[in-house]
This record gives structure tokens, C-alpha cells and sequence, in this order.
């Protein structure tokens, strides 16, 4: 729960900002695959590199795999972004858009030596836009924004109750 | 910071932490318009989006109860079978004969494919013999050697039918007058094959990117070309040879010539006129104009020249006096190297088109001191643009005199069914009466006369004029 308190009303909106604007990205990526009938990920992670390029590239390769992987994406996305967005189930919204950028960020990792066919706009050595992303949500998360403005404010008095 | 500023006012405390308030509420649902912005930004994109998409539709309306069309094919080797092929998926469309000199292969084959689709034709060898026995036909498609074609066209109109007629025209400039003579004393329809004409892409970027935004700028050099690999003489099975009297009578010397015939002087016309007046046709449609002059160089360097009387190898440029002034275009075929395959490529003082009807290629690239483009990627005539890479300094040292590469543009229309049948298509809808010939005899006429003195301009080594006059009728 976060503590009201120790905090001063502009640092907490301040962190609301940063969960809704997260939110709205997450929500848009989602929406944007699931109307376009034909995207897949699997140019994406068949171009995977450095460790962990093995388990991508099996997802690419199996179909059924592939298709749930797609699926999961696509509705993770949207379900993370309504969370984060709306301030409900903030902190599992908050890990669980971690948990999924950590992915993209691991299949593509922008180390030294590495490179990329589907081009990246921008220049990044370790640190990427995902990882800022990531780390934004660790923010959102290690606050939990969502009981000062949002929903999960209703569902922890309505539990509590 | 200071301790007051720490507590919010309206944190809540004690037991009033477990009733929810209005304040509850009101701070709970304190996001949700964000939802309400992101739904009306969400249908703003979509129907931008789908604006788009209908704006290269052209929205071209499914036609309904179609009248049925008798159709006869005259020849049907190898291109015969790729019309035939694309005729299939064209509905409305009753088969009725089909007419071919290689009655033991090519005609087999077309009628049991025909057969195949529960369509029964008759069967010739003599086209003669056809056009006398069969009554109810409204059109015949043409895709005999080009030395055939102004006999067949001409005969075919006289019985009567509407003609589709491949291309090159005719073999000589004579046959492809008579060709328009007889069409306009039939007052029959005559199409000729040159079937980019009604390529979606091409109609596009003609009317888009050319006519209505005018987008290139002034255009004054053009090039193009079709590099094809290496390939082998055409063969025949063995058991299925003619004799060399049948041969002899449809003006062939033997099997091979009778395979082979492009390559041969009297019966066809070499690489510029079986590929380069698909693309040369498109100079002069783009350029508004027909060429002024043209010089080549060319011959058979790499072929056995016994067997390859037509250059092997072409190097085009004509000169055009177009609307917007004088315009320069090169032209390159060669049959011994593939690279970068073919494709027209129209370069203004405002931009560049690389076209192809080769699938998947066809960009707009915009020169970095022109106007912006902006308003016709919001309207879907080319897509965003994919900015090319510059060298970065130091890496490459980058010439004063060098410009800045352009941005590419994809062309957003593209085919996806057979290369002929939109071609095909638009003649049986003029038989019909729906639409206009996108390539009437007068057009094939004018791009047989630029084309044919390529190889008139190889021979005499020297640059040869065009008097407008050889394009009229």
C-alpha cells in the first residue's frame, strides 16, 4: 500500500503520468497488432541473438507455439496497458509489462557486436528504450500508484471491507 | 522538502480508510478519461487508416450478371498457355475452340486443361477452318508468332470477333497498319498485349504520381531495363516433332525455328521487342509523348548467331520531346546476366519512380530539396517514407558535389493475381460495353513504331529520326 504520506501530491502525480503514459503505449501496441490481421512476431524473434537466440528462434520455427506466443503478446499487451492506465492491479500490471519487455529486450539485445535486419530508429549500446521502459514500470511498481489514483484505490477498500 | 507538503489533504486515515467515499470514487476513476482520449485518438487513426486503404481500392464495383462471353484462342504455346491460364480465373468467360498448328502438343494440352474446367471446344489446326465453322463467337484471343498476327488479326476481325491480340503487334510496321485499317473498317475491338497498361500499380502511379501530383517534377532522363539470365534454346519432345512440310507451310524452316522463332529475322523480333516494348510503352505513356529519335548499340555477342539472328544484347537512348520539355531515356536488354532483373525508372528534378511489374517493386524517392510529400502519404498514394542511410562522416568522405540520398517511398498497390489477367479483363469488359481498351490498336501501333527501329538503328549504326507523322495512322 502506498503511503500517502511520505509522499508529496506532485511526486505522486508525477509517477500516475508515468504509469498512464507506459499504459497508453502498451495498450496502443496491442490494439495496433490485433488490427492488423497479419502480424506475427516472428520475424522478431527470428532474428534473435546472443544467449537465449535458441528459444526464440524455436518459438519462430513451431507454428502452434508461434501462434500462441502471438496471442499472448497481443492480449498481454492490452490487458497490461488497461491495468496500468485504469490503476487496477497495478503492481501485477506493472511486473508483468516488466516480464514482457525483459523478452523483447533479450531477443534483440542491443549489445556490442550485434546486429539487427529489421532496423531500430535510434543509436543504443546495453541500454535501450525498452530498457528505460522496464525500468519506468519498476518504478510504477515499487510505488504503486494505483491506490492514490486509480481502481485498485476501490478494489483494496471493497477487499478490506 | 518540508513535512506539510508531504501529507496530501485528502489522503484518508483511520476507520475512514475502509468506507469508500465519494472521494473514493472520484480518485479511483480518476484515469478513466485517459480511455476515453485514447478511444477517440484510436477511431481517428482507424478511419485515417481506412481512408487509405479505400483511396487505392479505386473502387471499382463488383459487376454483376454478366453476360456470358464465346471465346476462341488462336495459339497456344507457351504465352497462349499463360493467357489461357489467366483467362480461367475471369468469370463469364465460355471457352468455345481453340486453334493451334501443333495439334499434338500445344492444342492437346489446351484442351484438356480447358477440359479440365468443363469447357468442351472444337479443336483446329487451321484457323481458316474455324472462323468457318464457328458461329456464336463474340471474341478470339491471339497469341501466334508475331509474324502471324496481322493475318490473324485481320481475318479474325473480318469474321466478326473482337480481338485480343499479344504483342509485339505485328513483326513489320505494315502488318500493324493493316491491323488498324481492318479494325476501323470492322469497327470491332482490337486490344494489343501490352497488358501493363492495366496493371493496378501502373495505373496508379500513372494517374497519381504522375498526372494528378505531378510529384517527379520535370522529368528529363528516364532508363530501364531487362537483364534475364542466361537460357537454353526452347527444345521439343522428340515424338511430338512436325514434319518439316507442315512446318514449311506455317512459314517455319524446321522444329527448332518453329520453338525458337523469336530469335529469328521474318518471324519475330529479338529481346527489345519481345521484352523492351512492355517497358518502352511505358516511356511513352508516362512521358506523355512519343520518342523523337533513337540510337543503339547491339548484336548477338554471346549466342550462336546460325540460331540468334536477333540481338542477343540492346543499348537504347531515344530522345522525347515531352509536354514538359526534352527528356532523354536509356533502355537496356541483355540475355546473358540477370542483375537487378527489370524495371522503369523515371527521374524528375522533384523525385524518382523505380517501377516494376515485378511484384513488391515500385518506390517513389523524393529529392531532399523538393516539396514535401507529406500530403500524399496522408492520402495513400505512397507510403511513409524509409530514410535511407547517409555515410557517416569520417567513414566515407562525402563529396561536395554528392547529394544527400533521397528518401523511399513504397507504392502501395500492388497484383496479386496473374501478370495478363487485369489486362484480359479490361478487354472482355469493353466487349461488354463497361469499360474503354486501356491498349487499342493505335497505341500498340505507336509503340511498334518506337520499338521496330531499334533494330533498324542497330543495323545502320547511326542515330535515326522519327517524323511524328510515322506515329499517326
Amino acid at each position: 500500500m502506498i503511503d500517502e504520506k511520505k509522499y508529496t501530491k506532485c511526486q505522486l502525480n508525477a509517477i500516475v503520468l508515468l504509469r498512464v503514459l507506459i499504459g497508453w503505449h502498451f495498450l496502443y501496441e496491442g490494439i495496433a497488432k490485433l488490427m492488423k490481421s497479419d502480424w506475427s512476431a516472428v520475424g522478431f524473434l527470428s532474428q534473435s541473438k546472443w544467449i537465449f537466440s535458441g528459444l526464440f528462434k524455436w518459438i519462430a520455427a513451431n507454428p502452434t507455439v508461434l501462434e500462441i506466443v502471438n496471442q499472448m503478446n497481443i492480449y498481454g499487451l492490452i490487458l497490461i496497458g488497461l491495468g496500468l492506465i485504469m490503476g487496477c492491479f497495478t503492481r501485477i500490471a506493472s511486473y508483468a509489462g516488466i516480464l514482457l519487455i525483459l523478452l523483447y529486450y533479450f531477443c534483440n539485445p542491443p549489445f556490442a557486436g550485434l546486429f539487427y535486419s529489421i532496423p531500430m530508429e535510434g543509436s543504443y549500446l546495453i541500454v535501450n528504450k525498452n530498457l528505460v521502459e522496464a525500468a519506468g514500470l519498476l518504478v510504477v511498481a515499487a510505488t504503486g500508484t494505483g491506490k492514490y489514483l486509480g481502481l485498485d484505490r476501490l478494489i483494496s477498500k471493497w477487499i478490506k471491507k | 522538502m518540508n513535512d506539510q507538503k508531504r501529507t496530501p489533504k485528502d489522503s484518508s486515515t483511520g476507520e475512514e480508510k475502509k468506507k469508500i467515499n465519494r472521494r473514493d470514487f472520484l480518485q479511483g476513476a480518476a484515469t478513466a478519461p485517459v480511455l476515453g482520449l485514447f478511444g477517440y485518438a484510436l477511431y481517428k487513426q482507424q478511419s485515417y487508416e481506412k481512408a487509405q486503404k479505400a483511396a487505392l481500392l479505386n473502387s471499382k464495383p463488383v459487376p454483376s450478371g454478366l453476360s456470358d462471353i464465346n471465346v476462341a484462342l488462336l495459339g497456344v504455346g507457351a504465352q497462349g498457355d499463360v493467357l489461357l491460364n489467366a483467362m480461367l480465373k475471369i468469370p463469364g468467360l465460355k471457352f468455345r475452340a481453340v486453334c493451334d498448328i501443333w495439334t499434338d502438343f500445344n492444342l492437346k494440352k489446351a484442351v484438356n486443361l480447358l477440359g479440365k474446367y468443363k469447357h468442351t471446344v472444337n479443336a483446329y489446326e487451321d484457323y481458316r477452318e474455324m472462323l468457318d465453322k464457328e458461329k456464336g463467337l463474340d471474341a478470339v484471343v491471339i497469341a501466334t508468332p508475331d509474324f502471324w498476327h496481322a493475318q490473324h488479326t485481320i481475318d479474325c476481325l473480318k469474321a466478326g470477333l473482337h480481338v485480343y491480340c499479344e504483342k509485339e503487334m505485328s513483326n513489320t510496321l505494315e502488318g500493324a497498319r493493316k491491323m488498324v485499317q481492318a479494325r476501323n473498317e470492322t469497327g470491332k475491338l482490337l486490344q494489343i498485349g501490352h497488358q501493363r497498361r492495366s496493371h493496378p500499380k501502373y495505373i496508379h502511379c500513372y494517374e497519381k504520381v504522375i498526372q494528378e501530383t505531378k510529384m517527379l517534377g520535370r522529368i528529363a532522363t528516364v532508363s530501364g531495363q531487362w537483364n534475364r539470365a542466361v537460357q537454353p534454346d526452347i527444345g521439343w519432345p522428340e515424338k511430338y516433332a512436325m514434319p518439316t512440310d507442315r512446318l514449311k507451310k506455317f512459314g517455319f524452316q524446321n522444329m527448332h525455328q518453329f520453338r525458337n522463332w523469336r530469335w529469328y529475322k521474318g518471324l519475330g523480333g529479338g529481346p527489345i521487342v519481345d521484352l523492351g516494348s512492355h517497358q518502352i510503352d511505358i516511356y511513352s505513356w508516362y512521358l506523355g509523348s512519343n520518342p523523337i529519335s533513337v540510337m543503339a548499340s547491339g548484336g548477338t555477342d554471346y549466342y550462336e548467331p546460325k540460331t540468334h539472328e536477333w540481338y542477343d544484347t540492346a543499348m537504347v537512348v531515344y530522345e522525347y520531346d515531352t509536354p514538359q520539355g526534352r527528356a532523354r531515356a536509356f533502355y537496356q536488354t541483355q540475355t546473358t546476366n540477370s542483375a537487378n532483373g527489370y524495371f522503369e525508372c523515371f527521374m524528375g528534378d522533384q523525385g524518382t519512380l523505380v517501377i516494376s511489374e515485378a511484384g513488391g517493386r515500385g518506390s517513389a524517392y523524393r529529392e531532399k530539396s523538393a516539396p514535401a510529400w507529406d500530403e500524399w502519404v496522408q492520402k495513400g498514394y505512397i507510403s511513409a517514407p524509409k530514410v535511407l542511410e547517409t555515410p557517416a562522416a569520417g567513414s566515407v568522405a562525402l563529396d561536395v558535389r554528392e547529394t544527400v540520398p533521397a528518401d523511399e517511398h513504397k507504392i502501395p498497390v500492388e497484383l496479386y493475381d496473374p501478370y495478363h489477367k487485369p489486362h484480359l479483363e479490361n478487354f472482355f469488359n469493353a466487349v461488354r460495353g463497361n469499360e474503354k481498351l486501356n491498349c487499342p490498336a493505335e497505341i500498340g501501333y505507336e509503340t511498334a513504331v518506337a520499338v521496330l527501329k531499334v533494330n533498324e538503328a542497330i543495323e545502320a549504326g547511326r542515330k535515326l529520326t522519327f517524323d511524328p507523322k510515322e506515329f499517326i495512322l
